[in-house]
């Protein structure tokens, strides 16, 4: 007699109609999951399974043993140490320097405005939606000219510079977001423009330098292109280059690839994890709202 | 304390001009208060004196020194703002230290320094505290604060009490002027409630579209309202103003309301058939209770205030229904027809067309 | 107070626009130069050879076929992970158990490089031990053993299947950071006047979405703009250019043919294109703008 069924809206709450919604969404969300995990698991698995394992048709078998094989010759090798050396040295730089260009436009666009800001405003965030192959050309030439080319200067450079747009966007956002009066209440209390920036704005926009760090750390991290353009020498390689260089060193590494993969993927990983509480935060604040 | 001086500002943004030219002198420790209607400029007007807004035209002077173009923080001021503009990253005690941590004071003077603001403001409790763990009237105290730890010369409101609730409003308003009269500084308030303007000025200025409609003392500007404007915005009820027309003849000027002639001895030339505008407070009526009234009129609406009633009353000669104060304790029916008297003494007459007072 | 913001203006912007210019600006005119040039990457006597290039691009069939593929590129790239994004949103934002859990597995590809993914893909659907053609395999039950990269009928979608499962956890997490701001009132109301789930859904929610989508679709199209990384490891533009997009096709010419000139001209048209879909982006940001604020 316990489950009665009452017209909606009259029963008490603890005799509602069992309500299927929830325990179908549920199974449909976890067939998607393991669908979407699948890709990554095949990373995972061919991480700590021999090369040979993979070539008899066994990647996506569950591992019954697990091998360390591809892991100890990944970390021997003193070529992929400079790998991961080189591609910490260009994302450190180039993420905390691009966010702090973005800072410094995007607080001049919120907080002091000028005639034609406006329109400054949005050929910068233009930036964004180019190619980047649009520039690639006479990038390649200027550097060459300056003797950059196969250096990590080259793509620091190049990462400062496309980063510039959408810290540029996202900052403004955010700093508009900081309403006017504390900006005016700092410069009476004796703040210089610098000041109200440090110590007002930019204290007050820290789920933005979540995202952008997230973001930033992540895209530069990852980058394929413009290492593939600028660095010649294997010295001078980054991570994802190294992956690809892998192919041409052993014939077939699948499970060495794997191994360099699930490495490689880590950090951009661990940020993630890191900032993920502030990340969305700042993308519900500053981003969404256009 | 220090004086203060406006001379022929204006202020335009792109084409609009916002400030038509404001001449103005405030002296040593005087509470002004700027009043009028939203968007008549009153902000602007005291975000220029600050120095966060720059000026079109006219000069600036504090205690003689032009600071027209002086950086905000060169000029020693200090303001209040409406959304008290507390940072809210920081604690109630770094709130109120902020300028003198900008000034690099030492730590433990900025200590003592707080502790003794906070004292006087009653907000010990506070200093630990974030702006979002206050309440309305202790986040307006901090702000207070905040700006009066540097003794700045002159201290600027914009509308410090709309954001609180009446009962709040009445509060802080007896404790700005405790302060005023305990610190002796040289205050410009800006509101847009003439009460306030009343209750807390020294010298009143009346501003609209951007000009200086009078200033004075709040009963010269009660008593003696230069014009049709000042007479409608200061005092509550507003003063009863009713259209009519100047007549001349062989004994006078004066008005005819609906057959009751009203004389007048005016100041400025009066033209025959002129258009005026009657003006009389709603306390120089008075219910009639011999048998010779001025007028008759039939109550439309009573208010009971408590400590007085309003009475609106339909009248012949004016479509808004004018507005008489009475004793509470009144037994009025609406309905009812009733005779009114008029104290002639406090009769005012505004030309129409100027808006400026004759009488 | 005027003098000192020009001040501050001038200093803070003055780092930050000369590396814009020196690096994005200057870079992006300079294309425009190099593409009525004949410059081959080396030498520094090149000749001015006028509209040559642009004409070339007229006659050029792989030109064509490259722009062919990045329409289909740009189109699917865009819509795919964004519908799937919405959808993920929809189903765990109907507070089902363990949605953080959910939220996560369906981010995790975000943090993965083009590379890794393309790489991992590369083994999904690899012929002989593919998932892909395992998984088909054990259905159909019989050895299966397509090559889908390698034809010239699936290399493209392929890519493109791989690109939306990368993809889908960004425009989730906006969709999901849109659907909580929307007020819990207008949820109720809904409640009140009787509307069903799906009415509710798309009276309501889908409006409101509006700037989310706003943003989804701008980090799409840049995005996929910059598609460039997992096409080149994955089909490298095969198989027969069957893949091949116009910044694959302006890669090739560029840096392994070394006609820098005609590069460059491919990349102006590049330009173009981008131009276009800019202005037509920010004409409808401007609608969304004016009624959602
Ligand atoms: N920064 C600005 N740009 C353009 N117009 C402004 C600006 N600030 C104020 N105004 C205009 O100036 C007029 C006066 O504004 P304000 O001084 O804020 O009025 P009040 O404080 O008396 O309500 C208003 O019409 C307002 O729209
Ligand atoms: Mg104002």
């Amino acid at each position: 007699m316990a489950d009665i069924q009452l017209p909606h809206g009259t029963g008490a709450p603890s005799a509602k109609p069992f309500n299927p919604w929830p325990v179908v969404i549920f199974i449909i969300l976890s067939i998607l999951a393991v669908l979407f995990l699948a890709p990554t698991v095949g990373v995972l698995f061919s991480s700590i399974k021999t090369t040979k394992e993979i070539a008899f048709g066994r990647l996506w078998d569950f591992p019954t043993s697990v091998y360390w094989g591809n892991f100890a010759d990944i970390l021997s090798n003193p070529s992929v140490q400079g790998y991961f050396v080189n591609t910490l040295l260009i994302t450190v730089p180039a993420t905390v320097i691009s966010i702090t260009l973005g800072i410094l436009n995007g607080y001049v666009f919120a907080k002091l405005p000028f005639r034609g800001s406006g329109i400054l405003f949005l050929v910068i965030i233009s930036g964004m939606f180019f190619p980047p192959q649009v520039i690639l050309i006479p990038l390649f030439r200027l550097f060459n000219g300056l003797h950059l080319i196969d250096t990590l200067w080259s793509v620091i450079f190049i990462h400062i510079a496309m980063g510039i747009p959408i810290c540029t966007l996202l900052m403004r956002n955010f700093f508009a977001t900081v309403p006017n009066a504390l900006r005016e209440a700092a410069i009476l209390e004796g703040a210089s423009e610098w000041q109200v920036l440090t110590k007002i704005a930019l204290p007050l926009s820290l789920p933005a330098l979540a995202v952008l760090v997230t973001l930033q750390f992540t895209w530069i991290w990852n980058d394929f292109l413009w290492p593939l353009i600028f660095i010649q020498s294997d010295e001078k390689r980054t991570v994802m280059l190294g992956i690809v260089n892998l192919k041409g060193q052993y014939s077939v590494a699948w499970g060495v690839q794997g191994a360099l993969s699930l490495l490689a993927s880590l950090p951009t990983l661990i940020v993630f994890l890191f900032f993920q509480k502030y990340f969305i935060k700042g993308m519900t604040m500053g981003a969404v709202k256009g | 304390m220090a004086e203060l001086v406006l001379n022929n500002i204006k202020k335009s943004f792109g084409d609009i001009e916002v400030i038509k030219g404001v001449d103005l002198k405030v002296s040593h420790g005087e509470f002004m208060v700027f009043v009028g209607p939203s968007g008549c400029g009153k902000s602007t007007m005291l975000r220029m004196i600050s120095g966060l807004e720059s000026v079109t035209e006219g000069s600036i002077h504090i205690d003689g020194a032009d600071v027209t173009h002086e950086a905000p923080s060169k000029r020693q001021l200090a303001m209040v703002f409406q959304s008290y503009a507390l940072f809210p990253h920081m604690t109630v005690e770094q709130n109120i230290g902020f300028g003198l941590k900008l000034a690099k004071l030492p730590k433990k003077e900025i200590e003592e320094k707080v502790a003794e603001v906070a004292r006087v403001l009653k907000i010990t409790d506070l200093l630990p505290r974030t702006p979002r763990q206050l309440s309305g009237g202790q986040r307006q105290r901090v702000a207070i604060g905040r700006s009066i730890i540097r003794h700045p010369k002159i201290f600027l409101f914009d509308e410090p009490l709309s954001n609180l609730d009446a009962a709040l409003r009445v509060q802080m308003r007896l404790e700005i002027l405790r302060l005023h009269t305990r610190l002796k500084t040289t205050m410009v308030y800006v509101t847009h409630d003439q009460v306030e303007a009343m209750t807390l000025a020294d010298r009143i200025v009346v501003f609209n579209h951007g000009k200086i409609e009078q200033s004075g003392p709040p009963i010269e500007l009660y008593n003696h309202p230069a014009n049709i404007f000042v007479a409608g915005f200061i005092g509550a009820p507003a003063m009863n103003l009713i259209a009519t027309t100047l007549s001349t003849d062989k004994q006078g000027t004066y008005i005819d309301l609906d057959g009751l002639r009203l004389p007048f001895n005016l100041k400025a030339n009066a033209v025959d058939k002129m258009s005026v505008t009657f003006g009389i407070r709603s306390e120089h009526l008075e219910v009639c209770t011999n048998d010779s009234p001025d007028f008759q009129a039939q109550v439309e609406i009573i208010e009971d205030l408590g400590s007085e009633s309003l009475l609106y009353l339909q009248t012949n000669f004016s479509t808004e229904p004018l507005t008489v104060r009475v004793s509470p304790e009144n037994d009025y029916r609406t309905g009812q027809k009733i005779g009114i008297q008029v104290d002639k003494s406090k009769m005012h007459i505004f030309d129409t067309e100027t808006g400026r007072n004759m009488s | 107070m005027e003098k000192e913001n020009r001040f501050w203006q001038i200093v803070f912007l003055s780092l930050p626009m000369a590396v814009f210019v020196i690096l994005i600006i200057w870079p992006l005119t300079s294309s425009f130069y190099y593409s009525f040039t004949n410059w081959n990457g080396f030498n520094s006597d090149y000749q001015y050879v006028g509209f040559d290039n642009f004409i070339k691009i007229l006659t050029d069939k792989l030109f064509y076929q490259a722009a062919i593929n990045t329409s289909i590129w740009m189109v699917a790239a865009i819509f795919l992970p964004s519908l799937f994004g919405l959808v993920l949103a929809l189903l765990i934002d109907s507070s089902v158990p363990g949605g953080s859990i959910f939220k996560s597995i369906f981010y995790l590809p975000i943090c993965l490089s083009a590379v890794v993914v393309g790489q991992t893909w590369v083994w999904i659907y690899q012929p002989d031990w593919g998932l892909m053609n395992t998984v088909i395999g054990f259905i159909a039950q019989e050895k299966f053993n397509y090559a889908w990269l390698a034809k010239p009928d699936t290399a493209l979608g392929s890519v493109i299947l791989a690109w939306s499962w990368q993809q889908t956890g960004l425009s989730m997490v906006i969709y999901l950071a849109g659907l909580t701001s929307i007020s819990e009132d207008l949820i109720e109301v809904c409640e009140i006047e009787g509307a069903s789930t799906w009415q509710r859904i798309r009276l309501v929610i889908f409006p409101l979405l509006t700037p989310a989508t706003v943003v989804v679709i701008a980090l799409s199209v840049i995005n996929s703009l910059k598609g460039f990384d997992i096409l080149y490891i994955m089909t490298g533009g095969g198989p027969f250019n069957s893949s091949d997009t116009l910044a694959m096709h302006m890669y090739n010419e560029s840096f392994k043919k070394y006609l820098m000139g005609y590069g460059s001209a491919i990349s102006v048209v590049l330009f173009l294109i981008a131009l276009t879909i800019i202005r037509i982006y920010f004409k409808q940001l401007k609608k969304v703008d004016e009624i959602y604020g």
